[in-house]
């Protein structure tokens, strides 16, 4: 017998014992008033359902408090997560894949094709949550390109929104296609000056956010990895202090369409001295299709490579601006180093600019951070989810003083321009299709003259969760 | 060395961004009183009247948030983590509990007065109109017939009160012993059918569901019935010996050196000692201690012999382990008496 059964099989106990002692309901006289041993029997029986109705009330709540307690388990859009009923405990499982393919467009004797790859460019796991309320944590290990590199792993003491420290390995807070999460980018990959700003790094950092994010702020210490790098340790004692402020000014005004706006400044700076041909503190520079355009000279002796030798900066103003379908963003970075090859010396100056608009062709909201099409694909209900075309225009500069000395001008570009136009097609939060034409243009670079253009296009089926 | 100079102007920078952060950690004042199960309405008012005076003299919004439950369940909590700035609990076992896991320091009880009781009550019994079963003392409750509503010991404070007030009347019976008291418990819990975890959930069994023909009450709950909640209908029998409770109040130090929310705490407290303080548990049917305010209200609360823990039990300590640790008394006999 179940305990929901009880209180019924009661309740039909009460009334047949009601029955009897009152007499049939049709009867001409009036029933004779029930005996006080019939009363006090009665009494007992409806005590007796009282009773069990309020253990199983009492049981509910007990459950109800249980469940209250209980650890939660979720899964959808946002991956799968197991946190403790007061939140101080969470784990959350994520991840993505990149599922790319470049074609260069070319004849087969032609310079400028390249190896037409179909590749796994990210296949990331992401491990994150939080220990004890104010302790996150973040694992994020990849497995593209048939390499595993640690990419992500760190803590982060979040001892308020305005207070937060930083310690481990990620990006450093430099540029801003950098910062932007891999899966939000609008193009398959990142404009050229991505290229002279850290990728990845490890160091200690206070950050946190003002005002309800309308202000940011994050200044560090770093082991100083090169432009572009992703490194684990450091080759030298000297670190790179890198800093970022970035206002939202209209994030919580009225203002006709600004709220969307979002302004940043960030540098590094950090000296080096030391280097050895496997570590040289300076990077080669590559175009959309991966290709490498630039690279200082290197040899089998220091003498004969150039290396980083005194003091690096970085400089990056940037903005971006989301309204309604329209997105625009734009960005600039100044490296600066100084350079040793063998006795010669000089102050190498780098710079790259980029700037890149979208429109979202659905009704859909543009954004920084991701689209969310408000109607995901379903073929059932005719819904096609979300597309947006995206446009792009770029270039990277090396400094003139870097030729011949410090780089081959026979193989290395003194600068590359690109043009780029695309198109995604957002499924739904999870699964979207890009397709991208990038154009290179480069000036120098090849013993006769300039280097060929380059026209790829990048394909990429990507899923993340 | 280069190591040292590179990292000198990082180490500025972080420090002034730190000093930049840390004012803004100040901001927003709030506090947890974690209480037993029926001062809902007591702290209510304690709350509002404090929060109105705390924002005269400092200029700061004060929000109080308030959590009831079973006393001993409700210092689990704080134990485990729930982040009270202060404690108002049923007991000071409850209270010291806390201490114990190391968030309240262990001279707690003699940091305000009364150790560290600002208001007392009793228990007496709560039943219905006419007393129908004619019940007058604790003897009666074991009678057979008799259906008793009291929460579950293992988790109420006022279940414990009650426990040992009816353990104590026994002992002081012409031939009491602590075999006579086991065996009035054991008639007395025969005749329980629902544990509540409690005071308030078993007021609730009795007075809203209509279960059983007496509550034992905490003397403020009961009178609460009686003359607000349902007038006319209830009655409190005094039984001719109860017990002396001193529902304690302590600030948890761990928390409130953390949340830097310590003079505000013991501001609070120190409020509940003020003629104003006394006169809004007064108000709720909590004897007052400052001898002003209990001649005011001498004709609510009914003349009864008191006997306290210390006198005959030795103490929350000795009480505790004898009857409500595991294998305890309680247990021996709720085991048998089901």
């Amino acid at each position: 017998m179940t305990r929901a059964t009880i209180p019924y099989r009661l309740t039909a106990l009460v009334v047949a014992t009601l029955a009897a002692a009152l007499g049939p309901a049709w009867a001409e006289e009036p029933p004779p008033p029930p005996s006080p041993s019939d009363a006090q029997k009665i009494e007992e029986l409806e005590q007796r359902l009282k009773v069990l109705e309020r253990k199983e009330e009492l049981a509910k709540e007990e459950s109800a408090a249980k469940e209250k307690e209980a650890a939660k388990v979720s899964i959808g859009k946002d991956g799968f997560s197991v946190r403790s009923a007061d939140g101080a405990y969470q784990l959350k499982v994520k991840g993505y894949l990149h599922v790319d393919s470049r074609f260069f467009d070319g004849t087969p004797d032609d310079a400028t094709d390249f190896t037409d790859n179909l590749l796994l460019r990210r296949a990331r796991i992401v491990l994150e949550g939080t220990l004890g309320k104010y302790f996150d944590y973040r694992l994020m290990p990849d497995f593209g390109e048939g390499r595993t590199v640690l990419q992500d792993a760190y803590v982060d003491v979040k001892l308020a929104p305005e207070f937060r420290i930083r310690a481990g390995k990620y990006k450093p807070p430099v540029g801003l296609e950098r910062l932007q999460s891999a899966n939000d980018l609008y193009f398959v990959e990142r404009a050229l000056p991505t290229n002279l700003v850290p990728n990845r790094d490890v160091g200690i950092m206070l950050h946190g956010e003002v005002a309800e994010g309308v202000f940011g702020y994050a200044v560090g210490v770093f082991d100083g990895a090169a432009d572009g790098a992703n490194i684990d340790t450091d080759t030298n004692d000297y670190k790179d202090f890198a800093a970022r402020l970035s206002v939202q000014p209209f994030k919580k005004g009225r203002l006709f369409g600004l709220q969307g706006l979002f302004f940043a400044i960030s540098g590094t700076y950090g000296s080096s001295l030391g280097g050895t041909v496997s570590a040289t503190g300076l990077s080669a520079y590559r175009t959309a299709g991966q290709v490498p355009f630039f690279a200082y000279r290197a040899g089998t002796t220091v003498a004969a490579t150039t290396i980083l030798d005194g003091d690096r900066t970085r400089f990056s103003p940037q903005a971006y601006w989301n309204y309604g379908r329209f997105g625009v963003q734009a960005e600039y970075v100044e490296s600066s180093a100084d350079v040793r090859r063998g006795a010669d010396t000089a102050r190498l100056s780098n710079t790259a600019w980029q700037a890149t608009a979208a429109v979202m062709l659905t009704d859909d909201a543009s954004s920084w951070k991701g689209v969310s099409p408000k109607q995901p694909f379903d073929l059932k209900a005719r819904q096609w989810g979300a597309v947006e075309l995206v446009v792009r225009r770029d270039r990277l500069s090396v400094d003139p003083d870097a030729f011949p000395v410090f780089a081959n001008p026979a193989t290395a570009a003194q600068a590359a321009s690109e043009w780029g136009a695309g198109v995604n097609w957002y499924f739904n939060r999870n699964f979207r299709w890009m397709l991208d034409a990038c154009r290179t243009t480069f000036r120098g670079g090849a013993p006769d003259g300039d280097r060929p253009r380059e026209l790829v296009y990048l394909n990429r089926f990507q899923i993340s969760w | 060395m280069p190591m040292l100079r590179s990292l000198l102007r990082p180490a500025a920078a972080l420090a002034a961004a730190a000093a930049l952060a840390v004012p803004a950690l100040a901001a927003g004042r709030t506090m947890l009183n974690v209480s037993y199960d029926p001062t809902r309405e007591l702290y209510q008012d304690v709350n509002s009247v404090f929060a109105r005076q705390w924002k005269e003299k400092t200029g700061e919004d004060l929000e109080i948030r308030q959590s009831h439950g079973g006393s001993g369940k409700q210092a689990r909590s704080v134990i485990d983590g729930l982040e009270a700035d202060v404690v108002t609990l049923a007991l000071a076992f409850d209270v010291d509990a806390i201490a114990r896991a190391g968030q309240i320091a262990k001279d707690w009880q003699k940091r305000l007065p009364d150790n560290s009781a600002p208001y007392t009550s009793t228990m007496v019994f709560l039943v219905r109109k006419g007393n129908p079963k004619k019940l007058r003392d604790w003897n009666d409750l074991a009678r057979p017939g008799v259906t008793v509503i009291t929460p579950n010991p293992k988790t109420s404070g006022a279940a414990r009160w009650n426990y040992l007030a009816a353990w104590g009347w026994a002992l002081r019976q012409p031939g009491g012993s602590e075999a006579s008291a086991k065996e009035l418990l054991r008639g007395i819990f025969k005749n329980v059918p629902i544990l509540d975890t409690g005071a308030r959930a078993s007021t609730v069994t009795f007075v809203e569901r209509g279960i059983g023909d007496v509550l034992l009450a905490w003397e403020n709950e009961a009178l609460l019935v009686v003359k607000d909640l349902k007038p006319g209908e209830y009655e409190i029998v005094v039984p001719s010996v109860s017990i002396l409770a001193e529902p304690t109040v302590a600030v948890v130090d761990k928390v409130v050196a953390k949340r830097r929310t310590r003079e505000l705490a013991e501001t609070y407290l120190r409020f509940l000692y003020t003629p104003e303080g006394q006169e809004i548990a007064a108000r709720h049917y909590y004897r007052p201690r400052q001898a002003e305010v209990a001649a005011k209200y001498a004709s609510v609360f009914p003349k009864v012999t008191l006997i306290s823990i210390d006198e005959v039990f030795g103490g929350w300590d000795k009480a505790n382990a004898a009857h409500f640790a595991d294998g305890g008394t309680f247990d021996q006999i709720f085991g048998v008496g089901r």
